[in-house]
């Protein structure tokens, strides 16, 4: 059975008619592991074991004839910067490398109460610092559509994972696109939610004032339904939003007659591949033919943006890694003389190149004598940037960008130069620093690669974009065909 | 100018020297990417009373049994983390 | 050599008494096992955040509200970022440029007179505390105990206004005993739950700037802080009569060796990159909690100390003991309110046998059944001269702890006391009759010999007869 490539809302719906049993289910998804797995490494860890054993509960359950949860059974697969009681929480990192959270993150209790399965953690760029995965300590995960080139990232284990059916959703973490990026790059859907609406207890900070948790999944209906158990308000997580949620998957019409959808011209200049483009006006056409209509509008601060995101998030990074130091969890450097020696040799050792110098960054840009001139400058122009996504809402309901500037590039293309690595987050990067939800779909093809368009909307707006990308899904049929990973890797 | 070897300093990292040179161009061109931020007047917002932080009651839960606290630590001995001899 | 002044500014670090830390839910206690009260969040584990804790908020306010400060309705925290083993985050999470309390003053009383000091206070700010570094010889490391990470702290940062070490002796004395009424701290110097940052410069007489001032570091106690001042303004004054100049530097206090010693200079001073803290919001405190808390700002001891001496006419020294202690205070205003008896007897008698019993069987007040009524009602019958001094000793041990008043054991002991002459007239002549010796050192000139016939009549008397009535009566023998 390829029960692997079906979506959990189909999933599900076996499950309660009987027409397979979640041990099926894990176990399809195993064998898909068992063939592809060694080309994607999307995986950091497996939880086989586990896994079986919370299908084999929601089989009782079943057969106890109890209602389950739309979730229960469905194989998830999470990033592994999300603290997982007893499962190692690396963050790809050497500084994390045996690391046991004596806890679970608030989304894992979330999870683990709809009885959906965990088959394991996966690979990301170290701490989330990375499009691309090649920043990760211990291994390269390599795209599903074309295993010479990258998953994106951070988050590029849990995108090749679902693209690959190596799980049926997944979590990844967002802070400057890492979710909207991999799914771009994997032809999945991602959604960044609204700042404050996805509990961070139990992620371990990259950029606190930026990071959310979210959905990866094959299908418009599985991202809502994901994200409708992620959400709500924790009192673990002081800034998330006391606000109670709708049931978004139940409330999905996939109609956008009447809704206005904003183009922002600074989203598609010379740096937007053209077949990119192509893509993403090609869905546009789709969704003006259903009722939609098109705004043109101008977000004239999105070329500082960048910088902003980089002096705001390394800023925090600095602090927030801070922790890392040998003495409490982790690693420690061998032979050290003394504790300055200890910090300098367990972080030197520890941390790769891009997490020493986005610490060094916000270091710096934090020090005394160049807070205001950087760290306060760039606060400043996130405000400004706030307030063009406000007016610029006045004027539409929903807006949409590509995710990305180019499809997923080849493994070792950019790893030399970080400007140009960064180059591919500018279409996202607005989202974060405006606290605002993102969601990337699958648009077409750029170069027989997989192009993402960027739907966003103003806060807690996530069933607009949702119903959005529904109406899309309906027009085109599946978004996410599971991929081969076959061919050269 | 970034002095690397100071911030490395404060960030309690070592660099090698021959990485010193790529680590400074690096972080200068990110910098100097800054220095295009159009002037803006007055401060960030740095307070939203709109939404007040939501406050914890001040009652007791559980703490974790010490063997927890503990076993992820690279040295412990005496029920705790053991560090170089330090003395400020 | 010129005279010089010593300037002084003081950051005290309280430990709130609340029941949580100030970010997580473990208990906040003193002496437990180590790293025992201790979770995921105060041990600084990748993933947790913090959860500001409403009481730190309110008591830091209430200290605000009794050291006159104004409260910032709306503030946030800030990290103030370094590595050091005690710290597990490697930030401590505490307030940087608001406040929650700023612009407040104390006055300190100066002298026995009851002149007072206006000292300016900063601002009041919240913060946590770090954990502790245990060092043994023994041992090659240092191991570190987490429990006190989290702890809830306030930082009460003075102007510079003190001149003395006895003026900052003073000064940290009512700050403690504000923390004390308002139960807000334990105030217990030996645990660490109050400790000290001293800055000191010094200047000529008459100077009009600051000299440069250094920061002392590690002051452990109130007298340790009297010796450091001391020493480091002695220091200054040694330095800069040598034709030196003071560096801005930041020094260990050594209260073993009686000396400082440099920890760091001015150059290497930290940077603590500070930034708000994006994983807590703003803070919001709502009129009615302001007005609240201004409302349950009791009378300071400072503003006791000098009503007693005012208007009930105690001296200096009884007024500050009784205005320490908030139950004291209270049970002595009580009684003297009474208006039974003078305000004096009642403070001997508190600060005195009282306070002996109180601690012989280490209770407080609360836990005999002393109440102001009995004891005014005692203090009126020595006045009365209806039972002896020490008469009333007896009655305060026998009713401390039963429900019996004053009169009833005068009843049931016969204390009365005895002032009729013609009865007492038997006594003193006995007392005379077995003193010879006495009688004549009285007579060759040792006057004090009276006090030990007097004695020898209460003995006699089983401490009924009234001592005044009976020293008539032996000057009036021994005349003869």
């Amino acid at each position: 059975m390829s029960l692997y490539k079906e979506t959990a809302a189909s999933l599900h719906q076996k499950l309660v008619e009987k027409q397979c049993s979640a041990r099926e289910i894990a176990q399809s998804v195993f064998d898909c592991m068992d063939e592809v797995e060694d080309r994607v490494g999307a995986y950091l860890s497996q939880n086989r074991q586990g896994a079986l054993a919370a299908a084999d509960k929601v089989d009782r359950q079943i057969a106890a004839g109890r209602d389950i949860h739309p979730l229960a059974g469905i194989p998830i697969a999470v990033k592994d910067n999300i603290c997982t009681q007893g499962m190692t929480t690396t963050c790809a990192s050497q500084m994390l490398y045996n690391f046991v959270p004596p806890y679970d993150a608030t989304v894992m209790g979330r999870l683990k109460g709809t009885g959906a399965v965990l088959t394991g953690k996966t690979n990301m760029d170290e701490f989330a610092m990375g499009s691309s995965c090649e920043n990760s300590h211990f291994q390269l995960t390599r795209n599903p559509h074309d295993l010479r080139r990258v998953p994106g990232g951070s988050s590029g284990g849990s995108a090749a994972a679902v693209a690959a059916g190596e799980a049926i959703l997944s979590l990844g973490s967002d802070t400057g696109g890492s979710i909207r990026q991999p799914a771009a790059c994997c032809g999945v859907i991602g959604l960044k939610p609204t700042y404050g609406s996805v509990s961070r207890y139990g992620l371990v900070a990259f950029a606190s004032s930026l990071d959310q948790i979210g959905p990866f999944g094959r299908s418009v209906a599985d991202v809502a339904a994901l994200y409708g158990v992620l959400c709500g308000a924790d009192p673990m997580d002081a800034p998330s939003a006391r606000r109670s949620y709708p049931d978004f998957a139940a409330l999905l019409k996939g109609d956008v007659t009447g809704l206005r959808i904003g183009i922002p011209r600074e989203y598609y200049g010379p740096g937007v591949d053209e077949q990119v483009r192509a893509a993403v006006h090609g869905a546009l056409a789709d969704l003006e033919r259903a009722g939609a209509s098109l705004v043109e509008l101008s977000l004239p601060s999105t070329d500082y943006a960048l910088s902003a995101y980089y002096i705001i998030s390394s800023a925090e990074a600095s602090s927030n890694l801070a922790r890392f130091d040998g003495v409490k969890y982790g690693y420690r450097a061998p032979d050290c003389d003394g504790l300055i020696d200890l910090y300098e040799k367990t972080r030197s050792q520890g941390f790769g190149d891009e997490v020493k110098r986005r610490i060094m960054l916000g270091t710096f840009v934090l020090s005394s004598g160049y807070y205001d001139a950087y760290y306060n400058r760039a606060k400043r122009l996130q405000d400004t940037i706030r307030g063009e996504f406000e007016e610029a809402f006045k004027l539409c309901d929903v807006i949409a960008t590509p995710t990305m500037p180019t499809p997923a590039f080849k493994i070792g293309e950019n790893v030399d130069d970080p400007l140009k690595m960064y180059a591919s987050d500018v279409c996202t990067v607005t989202v974060n620093i405006a606290g605002l939800p993102g969601m990337s779909i699958p648009c077409g093809t750029a170069h027989g690669l997989p192009a993402g368009m960027q739907l966003i909307g103003p806060k807690f707006s996530e069933q607009v974009l949702f119903d959005t990308a529904l109406t899309l899904e309906n027009i085109r049929g599946n978004l996410c065909p599971v991929a081969g990973a076959r061919g050269e890797g | 100018m970034i002095d690397v070897r100071h911030i490395a300093k404060l960030s309690r990292l070592s660099i090698e020297e021959e990485k010193l040179d790529k680590f400074q161009k690096e972080m200068q061109d990110m910098v100097d990417m800054v220095e295009h931020l159009p002037a803006l007047d007055g401060g960030a917002v740095q307070l939203d009373p709109a939404n007040p932080m939501e406050l914890r009651t001040d009652e007791v839960r559980p703490s974790l049994r010490r063997e927890k606290v503990l076993e992820n630590a690279p040295q412990t001995a005496a029920g705790c983390v053991v560090v170089p001899k330090t003395v400020e | 050599m010129m005279k010089y002044e010593t300037v002084i500014g003081l950051e005290v670090h309280a430990e709130l008494n609340t029941q949580t830390k100030i970010y997580c839910g473990c208990q906040n206690h003193f002496g437990s096992e180590v790293n025992s009260n201790c979770c995921p969040i105060c041990t600084g584990m990748p993933g947790t955040l913090p959860t500001l804790n409403e009481k730190v908020v309110e008591y830091a306010a209430r200290m605000g509200y009794a050291l006159g400060c104004t409260i910032n309705p709306v503030c946030k925290m800030d990290r103030k970022n370094y590595f050091y083993p005690d710290l597990p985050k490697a930030y401590q999470i505490s307030q940087y440029d608001i406040p929650l309390c700023e612009k407040g003053h104390l006055d300190i009383i100066v002298d026995e007179a009851g002149h007072t000091k206006h000292i300016g206070i900063t601002r009041i700010h919240m913060e946590e505390d770090a954990g502790k570094l245990i060092h043994a010889d023994s041992f090659a490391g240092s191991l570190v105990d987490f429990n006190r990470c989290g702890v809830p702290l306030i930082e009460i940062v003075s102007e510079p206004d003190l001149r003395s070490s006895a003026e900052a002796k003073a000064y940290l004395d009512a700050i403690r005993s504000i923390l004390l009424y308002l139960d807000i701290s334990d105030g217990k110097m030996q645990e660490g739950s109050i400790r000290c940052d001293v800055n000191v410069s010094v200047r000529p007489v008459g100077a009009a700037e600051f000299g440069t001032r250094c920061e002392m570091k590690n002051v452990n106690s109130f007298s340790a802080v009297v010796r450091a001042i001391d020493y480091e303004a002695a220091r200054q004054v040694e330095v800069l009569e040598a034709g030196g100049t003071i560096l801005q530097e930041t020094r260990r206090w050594d209260d073993m060796a009686g000396k400082n010693f440099l920890l760091r200079s001015k150059e290497d001073a930290q940077d603590y990159r500070y930034f708000p803290e994006p994983d807590l919001g703003t803070i919001v405190v709502t009129e009615e909690q302001l007005a609240a808390w201004r409302a349950s700002i009791p009378e300071l001891p400072g503003a006791k100390l000098l009503r007693y001496m005012r208007d009930l006419g105690l001296p200096y020294f009884d007024a500050g003991l009784l205005s320490e202690s908030v139950e004291k205070a209270a049970f002595f205003e009580a009684a003297a309110a009474l208006g039974k008896c003078q305000p004096k007897s009642l403070s001997n008698w508190i600060l005195g046998d009282v306070s002996r019993i109180l601690n012989e069987q280490s209770c407080t007040l609360a836990d005999t059944s002393l109440t102001p009524e009995k004891l005014a009602a005692m203090a009126a019958l020595i006045e009365a001269g209806t039972i002896s001094n020490t008469a009333g000793k007896t009655v305060l041990e026998e009713m401390i702890f039963s429900d019996k008043t004053p009169d009833q054991v005068v009843r049931e002991k016969g204390l009365a006391q005895v002032s009729d002459a013609s009865a007492l007239e038997g006594i003193v002549a006995q007392v005379l009759g077995e003193s010879e010796k006495v009688v004549a050192d009285y007579r060759g000139g040792k006057t004090n010999a009276l006090g030990f016939l007097v004695g020898q009549c209460m003995k006699l008397s089983k401490g009924q007869g009234n001592p005044a009535v009976m020293r008539e009566l032996l000057l009036k023998a021994l005349e003869e």
